[in-house]
């Protein structure tokens, strides 16, 4: 199997090898059926590359996990504040009136500080009613010393997170990380079969060479 | 079919394996859809028909799930090589007894595998639902035949090139046997655990993405250029499509477990993949689409095309799902819902079943030598087909929604049931639509097979169809 390098882009077949083949491709009727030599389209291939830079944009673990009691923590200090605890305890006004006034104290407090978690506690709103059944199991995490990002707000319930992001050190930390080696496999993998490809089409005649279908039908 | 069992290979007329599965195709796509309407049916009345054991919702659902699949869609893929491997390769079926005699086991096993499960003796994986016995007698009796005549029909060829549709054809039943073996482990091997649950979802992913979406392509390359006249749009498309399907399709069975304590790096791997499935989507829809260039008016007019462009057109919704689902961003949400049904129906009864009933008409056509009975009961059955499927599809994609919204907002589990109540009405009105079409089909074959018109020799079926 003769190969050349002289124009890789172009053909990587002898001259000869492309004429073998092109004369297979038009004297020979594959049950009646022709085929044509064209390129993909280039809207396509420029579909394809974007689906690659999508596969690997939207697989990122940033959306759509369970929130993690550390985004909580501070709604929880918060709402065991003297200000707080007297706005919920209104009894002049309904006990849905009451949580609105009171998750508003908390929110509009937490506006006035930058935090790492901002982003998180709009994908995960929470309601007073909701927070004062995690708000225990936070409190008693906390005094433990627990890292509060390793655990997952799971409906009434906070757990160990069900991540295993293994640390060079041979430790175990439960926290999501944003990127992994599957990510590079996956790189790996793409770039391979791009390349496998690219050889196998590159072995046909070029695609500018339109074949001539009269000849064996 | 019996009086050819023992005859001599000579004495069998060319064909005679491609009619006996093709027939056996149709028939159990109504069984198939006949069960399945009956279980939506339990579905959408839950009152309906209850106090029998073997009739039990939890029994049907696996019988119906392998009668369409091993029935249906196996049956009409091997229908489809038995003609068009040899039409590809200028030359005949490399043992009309060997297709003949696959075909009768091959029924055989299918009822006994499906009377075991109806009884309850089931291995309790989802898709590889059979015990180990009926795996092996699966994968030596009913699929290693099948895949020998395919192989040596190729190896027997009188071309010196293959077509696209005949390396998709050999490398999926090289596939599908690998896929068998050892995504059966958990079985063979009692594997429990992850171990299990990886290894049942592998071969899930992998028998559709190796076996059923591959073929389904592979007929379509060979219907289109064949019905139209028109020359395929892209050989080297085709490298693309197919190195694509085995290397993209092959990994990414981890994204069925994206909650389960898999390795973060496999999910992330598999869920990157998952997404690249479109690669070979968007080649393979592009390939066959620009095939028709010219010839768009044959949409309308010819029954094999209409199936086959339909399926070919379902393909974008199938694959744009498909890959998005399976990220993390959607997964949580939608996992275990009623929406992810829909996929897979329309992966199966969307995008497949179109492309090969396209294949069973037009064989059944060809090797017949008659043009079908009635041109107007074939557009019947697509319609009740079409409608029927976009009823269940529609309607369980938003019952799967409003079940994942049920699930993230812990919305008590009867509230649901009412929610749904609508839908999985549509749902038995759908798939009943596409059981009586079926009935119509068969009906409409095996006049074609007693009182079709001849096809004039040296001319295609769809040439005369609407000639009198």
């Amino acid at each position: 199997m003769g190969w050349t390098f002289t124009n890789p882009l172009f053909s990587l077949a002898t001259a000869d090898q492309n004429k073998v083949a092109q004369d297979i491709w038009e004297g020979e009727s594959l049950g009646g059926i022709a085929e044509n030599n064209n390129p993909l389209p280039r809207p396509i291939i420029g579909l394809l590359v974007l689906t690659f830079i999508t596969a690997n944009a939207l697989t990122f673990p940033l959306y759509g996990q369970r929130p993690n009691a550390a985004i909580y923590h501070d709604y929880v200090s918060l709402m065991n504040s003297g200000m707080v605890q007297e706005q919920m305890n209104d009894h002049s006004i309904s006990h849905n009136q009451a949580n609105e006034k009171a998750m508003a104290l908390i929110e509009n407090s937490l506006a006035q500080f930058d935090s790492p978690y901002t982003f998180q506690r709009i994908q995960h709103p929470i309601d007073l009613d909701q927070l004062r059944i995690i708000a225990p199991q936070i409190v008693e995490l906390q005094k433990a010393g627990a890292d509060l990002e390793q655990y997952s707000v799971i409906g009434d319930k906070i757990l160990k997170a069900n991540f295993f992001n293994l640390q060079p050190d041979g430790t175990i930390i439960a926290k999501q990380p944003w990127w992994d080696k599957g990510y590079m496999i996956s790189m790996f993998y793409f770039f391979g079969f791009c390349l496998a490809v690219i050889v196998t089409v590159k072995r046909l005649p070029h695609w500018s060479w339109r074949p001539d279908h009269s000849i064996a039908h | 079919m019996l009086k050819h069992l023992f005859a001599k290979e000579e004495d069998i007329p060319q064909g005679s394996a491609g009619i006996f599965f093709a027939i056996s195709s149709i028939c159990w796509f109504i069984i198939g859809t006949g069960l399945g309407s009956f279980n939506a049916a339990k579905l959408g009345f839950p009152d309906f028909f209850h106090g029998s054991y073997a009739l039990q919702f939890g029994h049907m659902r696996q019988v119906h799930v392998h009668a369409v699949i091993f029935g249906w869609i196996a049956m009409a893929f091997a229908a489809s090589m038995m003609y068009i491997t040899p039409a590809l390769g200028n030359t005949k079926l490399w043992s009309e007894k060997l297709g003949i005699w696959n075909c009768l086991l091959y029924n055989v096993g299918l009822c006994l595998a499906l009377a075991l499960l109806w009884s309850g003796i089931t291995s309790g994986r989802e898709y590889s639902d059979h015990i180990w016995p009926i795996d092996l007698y699966i994968a030596f009796v009913m699929v290693v035949p099948w895949s020998l005549n395919v192989w040596m029909t190729i190896l027997n060829r009188r071309t010196q090139g293959i077509y696209t549709t005949n390396w998709f054809f050999a490398a999926s039943m090289f596939m599908l046997i690998i896929v068998f073996l050892i995504g059966n482990m958990p079985e063979f091997l009692h594997l429990t655990g992850l171990n299990e649950a990886y290894m049942t979802w592998w071969f899930a992913h992998n028998v559709l993405g190796l076996l059923i979406t591959p073929v389904a392509a592979a007929i379509t390359y060979y219907i289109v250029p064949k019905v139209t006249g028109n020359p395929l749009y892209s050989h080297r498309v085709g490298h693309l499509h197919f190195w694509s399907i085995v290397v993209f399709y092959s990994t990414p069975a981890a994204h069925h477990l994206m909650s389960s304590p898999l390795p973060e790096w496999l999910k992330s791997f598999a869920s990157v993949e998952g997404v690249l499935i479109l690669v070979p989507a968007v080649a393979y829809v592009c390939n066959i689409l620009l095939t028709m260039q010219g010839r768009w008016t044959m949409f309308v007019e010819n029954i094999e095309i209409k199936f086959t462009i339909t399926g070919v057109l379902l393909a974008i919704p199938l694959n744009m799902q498909g890959g998005f689902q399976q990220t993390r961003a959607i997964n949580w949400y939608i996992h275990g819902t009623g929406w992810i049904v829909a996929h897979a129906h329309l992966a199966l009864l969307g995008f497949s079943t179109f492309a090969e009933a396209a294949a069973v008409y037009y064989g059944l056509q060809v090797l017949l030598r008659r043009k079908l009975w009635s041109a107007s009961l074939a557009n019947f059955h697509f319609w009740m087909l079409l409608i029927g499927f976009s009823l269940y599809w529609i309607s369980m994609t938003i019952a799967g929604l409003i079940q994942g919204a049920a699930k993230i907002y812990e919305v008590p589990y009867v509230d649901v049931v009412i929610a749904e109540h609508p839908y999985m009405i549509v749902r038995w009105l759908g798939g009943t639509m596409v059981f009586f079409g079926n009935i119509i089909w068969l009906f409409n074959m095996v006049m074609t097979a007693r009182a079709g018109d001849p096809v004039p020799v040296g001319r295609q079926p769809a040439e005369v169809a609407y000639t009198r």
